[in-house]
C-alpha cells in the first residue's frame, strides 16, 4: 500500500457525501454567524471554518491510506488515545468545572473527540482477529476492558455523554461482526442489572440531569433550565422560523451552550420546523449513505469499520438532537458538523475519511 | 493475537450482515422520525404556547407611574402639586438567585442607605421571585442616596432608583383635612383588589373621595432584555394619563386666611358661601403633616399620629359633634316667633338665676341682664330670657324647628365619616309615660344637654338664616375635567332642605345677629366698623364635664356678612377656648377682613 492515488480510487469518491457535510458545515457557520452579529459572530464563524478546512485535510489524509492499513495500526492509535485521555488529569484544562480540553500551542484539543474514532478502529482490529471468531463470551471479555479504561477515563473528566457513546458503538459492531442474538440479550439484561450500580457511580449534577429528564419540572432553575429554554427556542420558532433578526431566545442568550450543544435549538428557532426538516435530511443522507457504503463493502473490515463510524455519527445526532429537544437527558454531547468546536469537527471529518476510504476501496 | 486480520465470518454468511445493517439502519431513520414528531409537536402543535414563552422572557414592563391630578381652588389655583421624586424599589426577578449573595446584596443598600435589613428582607420576600413588578422601599429618596445607589448600581443587581410624580404641598398642613393624603395601597385595600402593592391610593378627604379620578393611568415602557436582564432595546411606550383636575369650591386665600387666624387653637372653621353652600374654608385643628405620609411613613411616626391624644387626623368640621351653645339661642327666637308663642316686646327680668323645680338654672353674667326683650335677650346673649322662652315653646316644636334646620342629620357632605349630631326630644317609654324632664328643655334652650351639632351643620344653618332659608348640601367639588376631554362631573350644588319662616321672623333675626355684633352685643369682638357682620357667639360646656378645668368650655361664633345681603357664613369652634365672644368672635372677624379686604380697605379710607 503506498499513498499514491490510483486513478480508480479517485472515480468512487462519493462526493455526495462530501457535498452534504459541506452543507452542514455552511449551516454551522451561518448559524454562528449570525448568533453574534458583528466582529464576535463572523470570528467563531470563520474559526468554524478554518476547522472545517483543517477537518478537510485530515479527511484526504485518512481517506488516501487504506484503511486495512489503519486498522492495523489501531492499537497505537488506541493507546495513543488513552494517554491523550489520561494526560488530561495531568495538564488538562479545566473549563466549567470539566477537565476535557488540553492545550496545544493556541489551540484547545479535546482528546476525548479525537479518541472515538481510534475507539472504532480498535474494536473493528479486535473482532476481526482470529481469536475473536466467533464472537462468544469469551471475546466480550476480552474487549470489556478495551472499552471500560477509556469509559472510566471519560467519565472521570467529567464527561458522561462521550463515555455513554462508547458502547452503542461497541453493541453496533458487535452486530456487524456476527454476535449471536441471544448472546446480545444476555448482554441487555447484564447491562439492566448493572444500571443500579452506575447509579451510584454518578456525580449529584449527573443524577440531577438525569432526574430532570425524567421530571422537567423538578427544578425549573436549575438544571432544566436549558431543556426548558431548549425547547422555547424551538418551540417558538413555529413553522416557518422567527429568522435571523427575531430569534429572541438564541441572541438574547436564554438559550445556554448555544454555540455548541444546543446549536440545533438556534437552528430550529431560526428556520422552523421545515429548517429542522432540510437539516435532519441531511443527516439522514449522511448516516443512509454511511450505513450503504457498510452494506455494500465486500470487506468485511471496511464493512466493520464503515458501520462503527456511521453507528459513532448517528449515536451523536440522535442523542443531541433527542436530547436538545427534550426526549433524552441532558449530556454534553456535540452535534457533528454543526457544534462549534475543532476537535468534534476533525473526528466528524476523519470518520468521514474512513467512509470514503472504504468507499473508494469496496471492489478491491 | 495477530496483528493482522485473517479471513472472518467464514460461520456467518454476508447476507445475515447484510441483514442486520438494514436492520439499523431502519431503527436509526426510525429515531429520526421520532425526533421529527417531536419538532412537530413542539413547533406546530405546541409553537404558540412556546412563542408565548419566549416573549415572556425577552420583555419586561417597566411601570411608569401617572402623575395625580391637581386640586384647584375656585380662581384656578392650585392647592396640591406634583414633583418629580426619587423611589428605591427592588425588582424581584432581577435579584440573585442564590440567597447568600442576594442577602449581601440586600445588606449593601441597607449600610449605604441606613435602612433596617430585615424591612428589606422582608419585601425582598414578599414578592414572588418571578416578579417584575418593583417593590417601593423608600420614596422621597435624597439626592445623596440616589448618588450612592447610582454609585453602586454594578453591584447591587435587582436595586433599583425609579422617578415617580408625588405629591408636593404649598405648606405642609394646608387644608390637610380637606384634602387627605396620600399613601401606599394598605393591606386591606390590595384584598378588595382594585390596587397593585405599591400603588398611591388618597387614602383620606377629597383624595380618597375623587381617587378613581384622580390617580390617572400607568403607563409603561415595554422593553427587550437579555438574559441577565440588561435593556436592549424599547419595543413599546404607553405614555401615563396624569389623572383628572379637580376644581374645588374653596378659595386658597379664605383657607390660608382662616388657617392663619385659628393658628394656637383646637377646633374647626368653616367658611361657606350661603348662596350656594359652597364650602370656601375647612380648617380643622390640630393638623397632621400631610407630606409626612407621602414617603414611607415609618411605623412608629404613624402610630404617633394614630394613637395622639388630640386626635390630629379628625376632621372637626364633620366628624366632631359639640353642644351649640347660645347658637342654638337663634333656633329658639326663629321657633318662638313663628310660632307666635314669643312677641318680640315682651319683656322678661333676668335676675341671674332661674329656678325650676327645685334646681337653679344660673345666667352667664353675674347679677343678670335687667328688663330683657326678645332683641337685648339675643344681643346680650341672656340665659334667664330664653329658660322661660324655651319652656314657652316646648322640648318637641324645638326639636321639630331644630331639625327643619339640618341639625340631628348629615349635611350631606362628600366626605366620610360625617358625624349627624343629635337633637333630644321628649321619648314616652313603654307604658307611656313620659321620659323627659322639664330641666332638659331648659337646658336645651341654651344649647346644652344632650344636644349636639357639628361645625358644617351650623354654616350650613347660618346659611339657611342668611339665603331666607333654603339648605345646601354643602359642595365641595365645582366640577371635573381633563384638558383633552372637558368636564368628567360636576356638581350644579343640591338644595337638601328648606325652611319657612316669615319675613318679619327674618328680619327680626338678622337685625338681633347685627346687633349681638354692633351694637355693644356678646359679638363685639368681631365687629369691624362700617362693615356689616352679623353673628351669635356661644360658650358650650364640653361634654366631659368631670373634668375640673375650667377652660373647657367651647368657644362658637356663628356669622354670616355682610348683613343685609349675605355673601359669606363663618363658623369658628374653638375647643376649650373659653367665652365665645372673647376667642372665637375675633378669628371670624380676622376672616372676614381678608374676604373683605378691598371693601374694608375702602371704608377705611373713606371713613
Amino acid at each position: 500500500m503506498s499513498l499514491k492515488i490510483d486513478r480508480r480510487l479517485l472515480q468512487n469518491v462519493d462526493w455526495a457525501l462530501l457535498a452534504t457535510a459541506t452543507v452542514l458545515v455552511g449551516f454551522s457557520a451561518a448559524t454562528l454567524l449570525t448568533l453574534n452579529p458583528g466582529r464576535a459572530g463572523s470570528s467563531v464563524a470563520f474559526r468554524q471554518l478554518a476547522w472545517f478546512g483543517v477537518g478537510l485535510l485530515a479527511l484526504v489524509l485518512v481517506a488516501s491510506v487504506d484503511y486495512r492499513r489503519l486498522v492495523r495500526f489501531a492499537p497505537f492509535f488506541y493507546l495513543l488515545g488513552l494517554a491523550g485521555l489520561a494526560a488530561i488529569f495531568v495538564v488538562g484544562k479545566t473549563v466549567s468545572g470539566a477537565r476535557r480540553w488540553i492545550g496545544v500551542g493556541v489551540f484547545s484539543v479535546q482528546p476525548s473527540e479525537i479518541f472515538k474514532v481510534a475507539f472504532v478502529l480498535m474494536l473493528v482490529w479486535l473482532l476481526c482477529s482470529r481469536w475473536a471468531q466467533p464472537i462468544s463470551v469469551w471475546t466480550l471479555f476480552w474487549i470489556l476492558p478495551v472499552v471500560l479504561i477509556p469509559a472510566g477515563l471519560i467519565v472521570k473528566q467529567p464527561d458522561l455523554g462521550t463515555a455513554v457513546l462508547l458502547f452503542p458503538v461497541l453493541i453496533l459492531l458487535l452486530v456487524g461482526s456476527g454476535i449471536r442474538l441471544r448472546l446480545l440479550g444476555m448482554i441487555a439484561g447484564l447491562v439492566a442489572a448493572a444500571m443500579p450500580v452506575g447509579w451510584l457511580l454518578l456525580k449529584g449534577y449527573q443524577r440531577e440531569r438525569i432526574l430532570v429528564y425524567l421530571d422537567p419540572l423538578r427544578d425549573p432553575l436549575g438544571s432544566a433550565y436549558n431543556v426548558i429554554q431548549a425547547k422555547i427556542a424551538i418551540g417558538s420558532g413555529q413553522l416557518l422560523g422567527k429568522g435571523v433578526g427575531g430569534a429572541t431566545q438564541s441572541r438574547l442568550a436564554f438559550l445556554p451552550e448555544r454555540h455548541t450543544d444546543f446549536i440545533f435549538a438556534v437552528f430550529a428557532e431560526m428556520w422552523g420546523f421545515v429548517g429542522c426538516l432540510v437539516l435532519l435530511a441531511g443527516y439522514a443522507f449522511l448516516l443512509l449513505r454511511g450505513f450503504d457504503i457498510a452494506a455494500s463493502s465486500r470487506d468485511p473490515v471496511g464493512r466493520l469499520v464503515a458501520l462503527g463510524v456511521t453507528g459513532l455519527l448517528a449515536t451523536q445526532v440522535l442523542v443531541n438532537v433527542g436530547m436538545v429537544t427534550g426526549l433524552l437527558p441532558v449530556v454534553g454531547i456535540p452535534l457533528p458538523l454543526m457544534s462549534y468546536g475543532g476537535s468534534s469537527m476533525l473526528m466528524s471529518l476523519a470518520a468521514l475519511g474512513l467512509l470514503l476510504s472504504v468507499r473508494m476501496r469496496q471492489f478491491q | 493475537v495477530s496483528l493482522h486480520p485473517g479471513p472472518v465470518f467464514s460461520s456467518r454468511p454476508a447476507r445475515t450482515a447484510d441483514r442486520r445493517i438494514a436492520v439499523v439502519t431502519a431503527l436509526v431513520m426510525a429515531a429520526l422520525l421520532v425526533i421529527v414528531g417531536q419538532l412537530w409537536y413542539l413547533q406546530v402543535l405546541e409553537g404558540g404556547r412556546f412563542l408565548d414563552a419566549s416573549d415572556k422572557n425577552r420583555t419586561r414592563v417597566r411601570p411608569v407611574a401617572a402623575p395625580r391630578g391637581i386640586l384647584f381652588d375656585r380662581h384656578g389655583r392650585p392647592l396640591v402639586d406634583n414633583r418629580p421624586a426619587f423611589t428605591l424599589s427592588l425588582i424581584p426577578r432581577e435579584l440573585d438567585r442564590d440567597p447568600v449573595r442576594r442577602d449581601a446584596v440586600l445588606g449593601r443598600v441597607a449600610s449605604l442607605l441606613r435602612i433596617p435589613y430585615e424591612e428589606l428582607v422582608h419585601a425582598a420576600e414578599r414578592a414572588s421571585p418571578e416578579s417584575f413588578q418593583p417593590v417601593r422601599i423608600r420614596r422621597g429618596l435624597g439626592l445623596e442616596d440616589v448618588a450612592k445607589v447610582e454609585e453602586w448600581r454594578l453591584e447591587l443587581p435587582g436595586v433599583i432608583v425609579e422617578v415617580e410624580p408625588q405629591r408636593a404641598y404649598p405648606t405642609s398642613r394646608f387644608a390637610a383635612h380637606l384634602l387627605g393624603y396620600v399613601r401606599e395601597a394598605t393591606d386591606e385595600q390590595l384584598r378588595q383588589g382594585r390596587y397593585r402593592r405599591g400603588d398611591m391610593v388618597g387614602q383620606t378627604g377629597l383624595e380618597r373621595l375623587l381617587d378613581e379620578y384622580l390617580r390617572g393611568r400607568d403607563g409603561g415602557e415595554q422593553i427587550e432584555v437579555d438574559v441577565i436582564g440588561r435593556p436592549v432595546r424599547l419595543i413599546r411606550n404607553t405614555e401615563p394619563q396624569p389623572g383628572a383636575q379637580v376644581v374645588t369650591t374653596l378659595d386658597r386665600r379664605i383657607q390660608e386666611a382662616a388657617e392663619r387666624a385659628f393658628e394656637g387653637h383646637a377646633g374647626a372653621v368653616v367658611v361657606m358661601d350661603p348662596r350656594s353652600g359652597d364650602v370656601l374654608a375647612m380648617v380643622s385643628s390640630p393638623a397632621f403633616e400631610i407630606d409626612r405620609f407621602t414617603g414611607t411613613i415609618d411605623r412608629a411616626s404613624w402610630l404617633a399620629i394614630v394613637q395622639d391624644p388630640k386626635h390630629p387626623l379628625l376632621n372637626r368640621t364633620i366628624q366632631s359633634q359639640y353642644a351649640p351653645g347660645s347658637v342654638f339661642k337663634i333656633v329658639i327666637a326663629a321657633a318662638g316667633l313663628q310660632e307666635g308663642k314669643l312677641a318680640p316686646m315682651d319683656r322678661v327680668f333676668c335676675s341671674g338665676e332661674f329656678q325650676l323645680g327645685g334646681r337653679t338654672f344660673k345666667d352667664w353674667k353675674e347679677g343678670g341682664h335687667g328688663s330683657v326683650d326678645l332683641y337685648r335677650a339675643m344681643v346680650q346673649s341672656c340665659n334667664i330670657y330664653f329658660y322661660q322662652a324655651g319652656l314657652k315653646i316646648g322640648a318637641e316644636t324645638i326639636g321639630r324647628y331644630a331639625r327643619a334646620f339640618g341639625f340631628g342629620d348629615t349635611t350631606g357632605i362628600e366626605l366620610s365619616g360625617e358625624k349627624p349630631g343629635l337633637i333630644p326630644g321628649p321619648k314616652r317609654d313603654r307604658r307611656g309615660r313620659l321620659i323627659w324632664h322639664a330641666g332638659e328643655t331648659v337646658n336645651m334652650s341654651i344649647g346644652q344637654g344632650q344636644v349636639l351639632v357639628t361645625p358644617m351643620q351650623v354654616a350650613r344653618f347660618m346659611s339657611g338664616i342668611a339665603n331666607g332659608g333654603v339648605l345646601w348640601k354643602p359642595r365641595l367639588v365645582q366640577r371635573i375635567e381633563r384638558p383633552e376631554r372637558g368636564v368628567l362631573w360636576s356638581d350644579p350644588g343640591k338644595v337638601t332642605g328648606h325652611f319657612d319662616l316669615s319675613p318679619v321672623v327674618q328680619e327680626f333675626l338678622r337685625r338681633s345677629l347685627w346687633g349681638a355684633v354692633n351694637a355693644g352685643g356678646t359679638g363685639g369682638g368681631a365687629r369691624i366698623p362700617g362693615f356689616d357682620v352679623a353673628g351669635k357667639t356661644g360658650t358650650a360646656q364640653s361634654i366631659s364635664k368631670s373634668r375640673a378645668d375650667k377652660g373647657q368650655d367651647h368657644a362658637w361664633f356663628a356669622s354670616f356678612a355682610p348683613a343685609n345681603d349675605p355673601e359669606v357664613v363663618v363658623v369658628v369652634l374653638s375647643e376649650g377656648g373659653g367665652k365665645g365672644g372673647r376667642v372665637a368672635a375675633p378669628i371670624a372677624r380676622k376672616i372676614y377682613e381678608t374676604i373683605f379686604l378691598e371693601r374694608v380697605a375702602a371704608i377705611e379710607i373713606g371713613g
